[in-house]
């Protein structure tokens, strides 16, 4: 039972991670193949996994609807919402426009499924400013460098703002877009780099800790 | 009055005859100089090394009488297709052997010498039509051709090794060397690791969770399984919902990506047997919401509003919906905890949640939360990694200054080609 639940994983996992790892130094067309066979395969079992995705979601909210739990009413909209969908992509053949001319399923997505995307991306900006409102709240000097820094931003990124800057610093000799470049170029770059230095040694370790069989948590322990 | 006259006349004849003197014959106007012929001389074609079998490379002597506005043009051919195609155009001044983009070990170009890369299959697609590519240069100007080579053919071939990666090579065999270093030193004796605040901070959430009887909402982001940092979410999801298991408490995993979940499922379900409570487990705490990114982030948001759970967790790969997310999270009044490596989402997380772990923060935390030394002997390996970068940021800052300033600029370039990708 070991070798089924443990073993044999850890081994898939140990040869495929090599041979992947292997195929970045191996320029040959055996490795180009071999990784587009990979790649095939991952499409393959994403396909599969979406309709158990399918299946759960449909469980999960025609449960909700039959106990009549709290906001069970959303979920009927889960079930009009697939129909609204899959429906029109049937009887248009999959396709967006003929002659021209918007299909069902054209239609659906265009004044269905792209203004709801559009609107949950709109949100986004309101939801910004209530961020933007927290973050200003000076709470530490790290809180008060990031204001000062915002503030700058802010301030360049605005005709008014720049009139203000000319007025109040202008003294200095330094036009507000000449400290943002400054801000943008030297300070932020240098965290992000810094972030990205991090990132890239803590991917490296992870995954020889998945290929050398270190980490095998995803599969459950001993 | 007559003194006068003469002496005017005196001086008026010297001026004159000075200037006979003084002017020299113009000389007859010269004949420009013919330009000197346009001229390819030893053109090779030899197969790119390091590739798939899908490029050459073309070398011929730079010609230093190449007027600005000469243009090289190289044109290929297939012994089976047949017919000449323009393969690449570009001034006589660029594409010389130093132009050429490997580093100093694997390539040894030079400035007297044109050396241009081409890549078949930008001519003839993905799938080339031979074995056997003729290729000849000729050189243009307005448009009209001056100088042609003769066709010379090769037959290019996938390498077996890419010596130009081998920087990278040599990078992570030193780097497995210490993961394997560090590994056999956790298992002898345990090594110290500083603390996360936002992982300590995982306790409290769920803690908090269990007295006011809400439940804990544990958002894995829209990464595929393939992404490290849903990886390393499926790592700390195991360890949340342990603990949430040992406290009897709630928790619920809405997921993105059907293949997550599936993985997640038995994390989860692992977890609780751990913690000896299977009875506990329960098949909808995982659940498929969208494979849509604002889809996913409306219904989870939606989610958020109605149950107003006590913890929020956003561990994994995050776009857009990360604000969308994270401000509903802190609207409904919930204690929050991130984790990204999505750099560009991080200050949102930051401005937001309660406790944020920064990309590395975020692989790390598997380990740090279930405190087993193998496991943590990797974030030594981190840290010796990141060690190893300073002082190389250091020393490679050091040797480019001075390179800058004595005019080393071989130096240079050899020592940026050893931190290069290639």
């Amino acid at each position: 039972m070991k070798l089924i639940k443990k073993q044999i994983p850890l081994a898939i996992v140990f040869i495929t991670g090599v041979l992947t790892l292997i195929s970045y130094y191996v320029p040959h067309k055996v490795s180009v193949d071999y990784i587009e066979t990979m790649n095939k395969w991952e499409n393959i079992v994403v396909a599969f996994a979406f309709l158990l995705g399918l299946i759960s979601l449909f469980f999960s909210h025609y449960h909700k609807i039959t106990r009549k739990a709290d906001g069970w009413g959303y979920s009927i909209f889960v079930f009009i919402g697939f129909l609204a969908m899959v429906v029109p992509s049937y009887t248009s053949h999959g396709k967006q426009m003929v002659d021209g001319m918007l299909t069902p399923l054209g239609w659906s997505y265009k004044y269905i499924y792209t203004a709801l995307s559009g609107t949950m991306f709109a949100v986004l900006a309101f939801y910004i400013v209530s961020t933007a409102y927290r973050s200003f709240r000076i709470k530490s000097a790290q809180a008060f460098v990031l204001f000062v820094a915002a503030f700058i931003l802010i301030l360049g990124k605005v005709p008014l703002g720049q009139i203000i800057w000319d007025y109040a610093l202008g003294w200095t000799g330094q036009g507000v877009s000449a400290v943002i470049e400054w801000i943008m170029q030297v300070p932020a770059v240098a965290g992000k780099r810094g972030i990205m230095i991090g990132i890239s040694i803590g991917a490296i370790v992870t995954s020889l800790k998945i290929i050398f069989g270190i980490e095998k948590q995803y599969m459950g322990k001993d | 009055m007559i003194k006068h006259k003469a002496l005017l006349t005196l001086f008026l004849s010297l001026f004159a005859v000075s200037g006979l003197f003084a002017a020299k014959p113009v000389p007859p106007a010269k004949k420009a100089a013919p330009p000197a012929p346009a001229v390819i001389t030893g053109l090779t074609a030899v197969d790119m090394p390091y590739d798939a079998g899908n490029a050459a490379i073309l070398k011929w002597a730079v010609n230093p009488a190449d007027a600005a506005d000469t243009f090289y043009v190289v044109y290929v051919s297939s012994l089976e297709a047949g017919g000449w195609l323009e393969a690449d155009r570009f001034v006589s001044s660029a594409k010389t052997g130093k132009d050429v983009e490997l580093p100093f070990w694997a390539w040894d170009g030079s400035s007297l010498e044109h050396a241009v890369k081409v890549e078949l299959n930008n001519t003839y697609g993905d799938t080339l039509p031979g074995s056997v590519f003729q290729f000849k240069v000729a050189a243009e100007k307005n448009k009209q051709v001056i100088a042609e080579s003769m066709p010379v053919s090769v037959t290019p071939v996938g390498n077996w090794f890419r010596l130009d990666r081998m920087n990278n090579l040599v990078l992570l065999i030193t780097i497995i060397v210490i993961f394997f270093w560090a590994v056999s030193h956790a298992k002898r004796k345990g090594l110290f690791i500083r603390r996360i605040a936002g992982l300590d901070a995982i306790d409290e959430a769920i803690g908090r969770a269990t007295e006011m009887g809400k439940p804990i909402f544990y958002v894995p982001g829209i990464g595929s399984m393939s992404s490290i940092s849903t990886i390393a979410s499926a790592f700390i999801l195991g360890e949340v919902s342990k603990k949430v298991a040992q406290y009897d408490s709630q928790i619920k995993v809405p997921h993105y990506d059907p293949v997550v979940m599936t993985v997640c499922k038995e994390v989860v379900k692992q977890s609780y047997m751990e913690a000896g409570r299977p009875d506990s487990y329960r098949e909808d705490i995982n659940q498929f919401v969208s494979a849509d990114q604002f889809s996913y982030a409306a219904s989870v948001d939606g989610m958020i509003s109605r149950e107003k759970p006590a913890a929020c967790f956003y561990m994994g790969y995050f776009m857009a919906e990360s604000l969308l997310l994270a401000e509903v999270g802190a609207t409904s009044g919930a204690i929050q905890i991130a984790g990204t490596d999505v750099e560009h989402q991080l200050p949102f997380f930051f401005t937001a949640c309660d406790y944020t772990l920064i990309g590395e923060e975020l692989y790390a935390a598997g380990a740090y939360l279930s405190r087993e030394p193998m496991l943590v002997s990797a974030l030594k390996v981190q840290d010796f990694g990141k060690l190893f970068v300073m002082i190389s940021v250091f020393f490679g800052m050091i040797c480019v200054v001075l390179g800058a300033k004595f005019g080393w600029s071989a130096f240079v370039s050899s020592v940026l080609n050893l931190f290069q990708n290639f």
